[in-house]
């Protein structure tokens, strides 16, 4: 690219972008490293001139109230998330090997079925949901949650697994097939190898989809031991102060999982996200 | 040999359990939408009340002003998000140190959980304590703080900021992926032709970016329409209302008033608009497999 | 090793039939090409006969069994495939090893016949690579291997050497000759590359539009085609084919005429056709510089030579066509010149029907 005004303008419009993107990262961060005292002076100390710990420390050590709070919502999470993705990916990875390779009757109408899940208000779906759950006995339990999340979150995970089918030549399975393999065998000892990778991406985008879900643990939980911890960052709220030390720490300790498995998997979720929007 | 009959075997489970949980309460909602349910949630006493819920959510003055509120949220949610996301991915398509860096930090706003956004945000827009009003008194721009959030005229305004911060790394990528198809030949084809970039652009990359634009606003426009955390945990609606949409609306008259039957109806009416919508979003991702 | 024998078979896709009531019988230790264009259902046929796709109709059997409903894995073939569906996860020996374990064989027996497979297919030092690591031509070996170790009833072949080069597929095509000779397999064949179904066959199955057009060596092909498509498609450059219209001593287009031998002409009478194409090979043309009686005047439009051998495309009243001459001699474009046509190499192939005459 020779120089010239557009790609200087490129990179000031790239830089710009990115305070923008990062900046409340960043204020999460030093917040999280004052004491409660520094966090609501005005105008605030830019750069912590006691940087503590404490946050954290209170946050993940059992014996004090709110690290024992903290921990049990950290462990609600990570089971409920760890249970869809493994159900998840059970159910998924089927149903994508199906649509991926068979041509049956009804196939397209079913995969717009999926697609179309895309545009349902999760929100609509809470009030016959919570009757349901109310009805099965679910309410107030997280497999309601796991259930929920399942559900929603197949679609997605179908379609992104399909991809990677897709990308795995027919002529492996059908050299399988004839070297002596079952239709199974052929699945289980060429398809599933090569398609591990995908396999693993598509797990932990459920993770991470199910670790950030807010409304249904919202509605569907109702007792404090069993909320997960989207909803129990309330719990920094109290009527007369807010901790926002402890709130950005515990936010920081949610978000950094997730953005670093996002990150280091990049590439697999940006194909999964944009492959049906651009290839025909 | 495998049958057909065999293969539906593979996709049952997912069918399965999508069924379940997703027609069965569509269903539902339909029919609890025409009657009239007590606080208890004692379905068995709930009264049947033909379309009277529609009549009272549609004369309801609030849900005018909130029908208002979710008109300018979504549409300059969706606006602005997009505009900020293409420029990205044209200021991105092009290869350099550090490429992957940046898109990766760009991205941190889309993967990071609404609600601990929310919180933050809440925390940045604070009224007494918040950062960007420091930022501003700081660099001379202004002399008191700003009240982002506690103010009807700007409340509206800052919630759609921070929803097209969390969304603007979506309409990125999807359009940095647009951008990869466009066909490289094409281009230097134009150039050769003696195109100058701004023509390259308007004749040959736009164009081919009209699917992939369709389908990433209109999915942008469901987001939206369903946006629920972030005007949620950052004022619940508030102040007086001024923040208050559809979804928010629903959830309070579901889950704050316990008003299942009117909730329902407004769900419905939200559904509707919802189908409409994806009708279109179907007919864009179906209508590109076709040669036009 | 088998006969493969195929009764009445067809397959459909919606409307149009993909293979049309083909009845082939394939010997055994034959080597037999399908070939056609694409489209044309010579891969629907090996696909149907390797039990990856269904017959809708019809039977094939191998070695004399029915195998319609048995599964691929149980009907004792190998194949390989155009893009060699290496396991690309897998080593070149596990890889060769593959089909030997889905069938238990003894560890000491599988290294045994990769060994010796590896060794016949000059394989040996890559045992330890991966597929992407190795050339077009050394992936062509190793899917070849895969299919050796098995010693199956009959070998099926996609297109194999169709992802190679020029000058590599020239040099595979002889070792895969070779390989037919030392091992006398049963062999089918598909190819879209006419050439090298007539170099390495024993005979060649010209298929198109779903129908087997011509089973037969492919000298015979080459000299006798049973019709226009046939004759169009064998052989290249094509044969010229030439509407014509049947006259008192022979045939005439607009602005040309020639006398035929009493017998050709008599066959073609007594077909009735109306109107007839003159079927001829460039070399069965004769290019004189000047009149002579029994040729018909042509010019020449383009000349092409090739070093072995010059071609030129000429000019007959409304028709083109391709002749050749040796490369010693010149011509200039627009100049004309008299064809004289070798009658014992002349076809005639009815216009509506096509059929030769």
């Amino acid at each position: 690219m020779r120089r010239g005004f557009w790609p200087v303008a490129g990179w000031v419009y790239l830089g710009l972008l990115a305070v923008f993107s990062l900046l409340p990262m960043a204020w999460m961060l030093i917040t999280s490293i004052k004491t409660q005292f520094a966090a609501i002076q005005f105008p605030p100390e830019w750069i912590p001139s006691h940087p503590t710990l404490d946050a954290y420390a209170e946050l993940l050590s059992p014996s004090r109230e709110i690290g024992r709070v903290f921990l049990r919502y950290l462990l609600n999470s990570l089971w409920v998330s760890t249970a869809t993705t493994v159900l998840g990916v059970i159910v998924a990875v089927p149903a994508a090997y199906a649509f991926s390779r068979f041509r049956f009757p009804g196939r397209n109408l079913l995969f717009y079925a999926v697609l179309l899940r895309n545009m349902f208000p999760a929100v609509v779906f809470l009030m016959p949901l919570f009757i349901m759950m109310r009805w099965l006995g679910l309410v107030n339990t997280q497999f309601s949650l796991i259930l929920t999340y399942l559900t929603f979150g197949l679609p997605l995970s179908i379609w992104l697994l399909k991809g990677f089918f897709d990308n795995i030549p027919i002529q492996l399975e059908q050299a399988a097939r004839i070297d002596g393999a079952s239709r199974f065998q052929a699945f289980l000892l060429v398809v599933m190898p090569l398609s591990s990778p995908g396999i693993i991406a598509t797990a932990i985008y459920s993770f991470i989809q199910a670790w950030n879900e807010y409304v249904y643990a919202l509605t569907f939980l109702n007792d404090d031991a069993k909320l997960t911890l989207p909803v129990g960052l309330q719990h920094f709220f109290t009527e007369y102060a807010t901790n926002w030390p402890g709130l950005m720490a515990a936010s920081f300790i949610m978000s950094v999982p997730v953005v670093a498995m996002f990150l280091v998997l990049q590439k697999y979720f940006v194909r999964a996200l944009t492959d049906g929007a651009v290839k025909s | 040999m495998v049958r057909h009959r065999a293969d539906y075997l593979y996709v049952a489970p997912a069918i399965l359990v999508m069924g379940l949980v997703i027609a069965y309460p569509v269903w539902f909602t339909f029919y609890l939408s025409v009657f009239s349910t007590p606080p208890n949630l004692a379905l068995e006493d709930k009264i049947f009340v033909g379309l009277d819920n529609y009549g009272r959510i549609l004369g309801a003055d609030s849900v005018r002003e909130a029908s208002l509120n979710t008109l300018v949220w979504t549409v300059a949610s969706t606006g602005f998000a997009f505009v900020l996301g293409f420029g990205a991915a044209l200021a991105l398509n092009r290869p350099f140190r550090g490429r992957g860096l940046l898109r990766g930090t760009l991205l941190v706003p889309y993967v990071i959980s609404a609600v601990a956004a929310a919180y933050v945000w809440r925390w940045l827009l604070h009224s007494d304590l918040g950062v960007i009003s420091a930022l501003a008194m700081a660099s001379g721009l202004r002399s008191t703080p700003f009240n982002f959030l506690d103010n009807t005229d700007t409340v509206l305004a800052s919630l759609i900021m921070v929803n097209v911060w969390k969304e603007f790394p979506f309409v990125m990528i999807m359009m940095l992926a647009g951008l990869q198809t466009v066909p490289d030949q094409l281009l230097r084809a134009a150039q050769v032709d003696g195109a100058g970039p701004w023509q390259r652009f308007w004749h040959i990359t736009v164009p081919h970016l009209g699917n992939v634009s369709l389908v990433t606003i209109l999915l942008l426009l469901a987001a939206n329409f369903n946006g629920f955390t972030i005007p949620w945990v950052m004022t619940g609606g508030g102040p007086a209302g001024a923040s208050e949409i559809w979804i928010t609306q629903i959830y309070q008259l579901a889950f704050g008033r316990i008003r299942f039957g009117l909730a329902s109806a407004y769900s419905v009416i939200l559904f509707a608009v919802m189908m409409t919508m994806g009708y279109f979003y179907v007919r864009a991702l179906v209508g590109k497999d076709r040669p036009s | 090793m088998a006969e493969v024998r195929l009764e009445n078979v067809r397959k459909g896709y919606g409307e149009a039939l993909a293979v049309d009531d083909l009845s082939l019988t394939i010997a055994d230790g034959e080597f037999v090409a399908l070939v056609g264009p694409s489209g044309c259902g010579k891969t629907t046929t090996l696909n149907m006969i390797a039990g990856l796709l269904e017959l809708d109709g019809g039977e094939i059997s191998i070695d004399g069994r029915r195998v319609n409903d048995l599964d691929p894995k149980d009907r004792d073939i190998a194949m390989v495939f155009q893009n060699y569906a290496l396991y690309p996860n897998k080593s070149v020996r596990k890889n060769l090893a593959f089909p030997l374990q889905m069938r238990g064989m003894a560890r000491g027996e599988i290294a045994r016949r990769v060994d010796e497979a590896a060794r016949m297919l000059d394989i040996g030092h890559l045992l330890e690579r991966r597929p992407r690591e190795l050339s077009g031509g050394q992936q062509q070996r190793v899917a070849l291997g895969r299919a050796l170790v098995r010693e199956p009833k009959v070998f099926l072949m996609d297109e194999p050497l169709s992802n190679l080069d020029a000058k590599l597929r020239v040099q595979m095509r002889s070792e895969l000759k070779r390989f037919h000779q030392d091992l006398k397999a049963t062999i089918v064949y598909v190819t879209h590359d006419q050439l090298e179904a007539m170099t390495m066959a024993d005979r060649m199955a010209v298929m198109h539009g779903g129908k087997l057009q011509q089973y037969d060596t492919p000298e015979r092909v080459y000299a006798h085609p049973a019709n226009a498509f046939v004759a169009s498609f064998v052989g290249s450059p094509a044969m010229n084919l030439i509407p014509a219209r049947l006259t008192e001593t022979g045939i005439a287009g607009d602005g040309w005429q020639l006398a035929l031998p009493p017998a050709l002409l008599a066959r073609a009478r007594q077909a009735g056709s109306a109107g007839v194409l003159l079927g001829v090979r460039h070399g069965a043309i004769g290019l004189l510089p000047a009149a002579t009686p029994g040729a018909v005047e042509a010019r020449v439009l383009t000349v092409e030579p090739t070093g072995d051998i010059t071609f030129l495309n000429l000019r007959l009243g409304e028709s083109a066509l391709v002749a050749s001459a040796a490369p010693d001699r010149h011509f200039t474009p627009g100049q004309p010149l008299w064809l004289e046509f070798d009658m014992a190499r002349l076809h005639l192939f009815d216009a509506a029907s096509e059929l030769a005459l």
